[in-house]
């Protein structure tokens, strides 16, 4: 459950932009998560709801972009997509180090990210006399 | 309406006056700053510290067991448990007289590079020059957290059943070196110890996988090595 520390530090980083800019509010979130990250995003989006409660950011709403894995072979200089383990159980294609093209093992060059993109505000206005 | 100063009310902002901005911020990064201090202290000091991952009851404080037993006489060898509640697995290794700092999570499902880092300022670091690192029994959580370590060690034994690799893939593709352990259970329990490290390398083709039996002691000299050598 590791899904609780990653939307405290979310929430961490947020309140800091609401102690600094106490005159907008935030209406929506937006994180990239990579494919190779293992973070489910339903969990993380009942954390945030759950920790968001009775505080500035109640009601916000928080988006989640996924980001494909690439990968780039060290042996063959492929870089693409990675192969996938499709035959797996029954459970949803897993992404494999193994280099589509030579098969030999692959590294990462994208797919692990897990940061807030961008952030939606509205401004809170004093009424003008 | 008299105007007494200061705000009166607050006006929602309509659609096209919502404001976007791109805040980068990394959710994982105050976890690998950590980690990568962690590193940098271990490398000043000549240590090399190895994250073994794996299931509760994988045999991981067993196999760091016959590590420490085998290596404690040859280099300075210390050890972190982290484990949720118990020390057991920390008493267990105390017994061999070697330094051991008990991390207990308590409701973590995983240790950090934060944790490690004040396990590190309990050691005399230079007298050590490989640190076991035993992560909390968990193959998920684990994955996303470095902490410092120069490899990753994945252990899985045939009782956990034919399936343990293709169930638990992404603490594979982080690992440096895969332990397929209680060899010496494979027969009782109908498992095939090769079918087990086929799936490993259909994640990673060139990653070492070496069978051990804690019991019989096969193996072990072989993972000893593998572990000096990264």
């Amino acid at each position: 459950m590791h899904e609780f520390s990653i939307a405290a530090s979310l929430v961490e980083k947020l309140s800091e932009f609401v102690r600094e800019n106490p005159d907008k509010r935030i209406c929506e979130v937006r994180l990239e998560i990579g494919e190779l990250s293992h973070i489910e995003h339903d969990q993380l989006h009942f954390c945030y709801e759950s920790i968001t409660k009775e505080t500035p950011l109640e009601g916000s709403s928080l988006k989640i972009d996924k980001v494909e894995a690439f990968v780039e072979c060290p042996h063959c200089s492929y870089r693409g997509r990675p192969k996938y383990w499709d035959d797996i159980l029954a459970g949803a294609p897993v992404v494999t180090f193994q280099c589509p093209s030579c098969g030999k093992t692959v590294g990462e060059t994208q797919g692990k990210e897990c940061a807030i993109k961008s952030v939606k505000f509205s401004q809170i206005q004093p009424v003008p006399s | 309406m008299a105007n007494e100063g200061g705000i009166q009310a607050t006006i929602e902002a309509s659609p096209d006056e919502i404001y976007d901005i791109e805040l980068e911020h990394s959710l994982l990064e105050a976890n690998e700053k950590l980690a990568k201090e962690n590193r940098a202290l271990l490398d000043q000091h000549g240590t090399t510290a190895i994250d073994f991952m794996g299931a509760i009851g994988s045999g991981k404080t067993t196999l760091i067991a016959k590590l420490v037993e085998k290596l404690k006489d040859k280099m300075g060898v210390a050890v972190f448990n982290g484990d949720a509640t118990t020390s057991n697995d920390a008493d267990a290794i105390a017994k061999q007289n070697v330094p051991v700092v008990q991390i207990a999570t308590i409701n973590g499902c995983h240790l950090d590079a934060n944790l490690v880092g004040k396990g590190l300022r309990k050691i005399d670091i230079d007298k050590v020059k490989l640190l076991f690192i035993e992560n909390i029994g968990n193959l998920i959580c684990p994955a996303e957290f470095p902490l410092g370590s120069k490899a990753r060690v994945v252990v899985v034994s045939v009782t956990e059943g034919p399936w343990m690799v293709r169930k638990h893939p992404h603490m594979f593709l982080g690992a440096q070196l895969v332990v397929i352990n209680k060899i010496d259970m494979a027969k009782a329990m109908e498992v095939s110890v090769e079918d087990l490290a086929s799936d490993v390398h259909k994640l990673k083709p060139d990653i070492k996988v070496i069978p051990t039996s804690c019991k019989t002691g096969e193996g072990i000299e072989k993972v000893a090595a593998a572990l000096l050598a990264v």
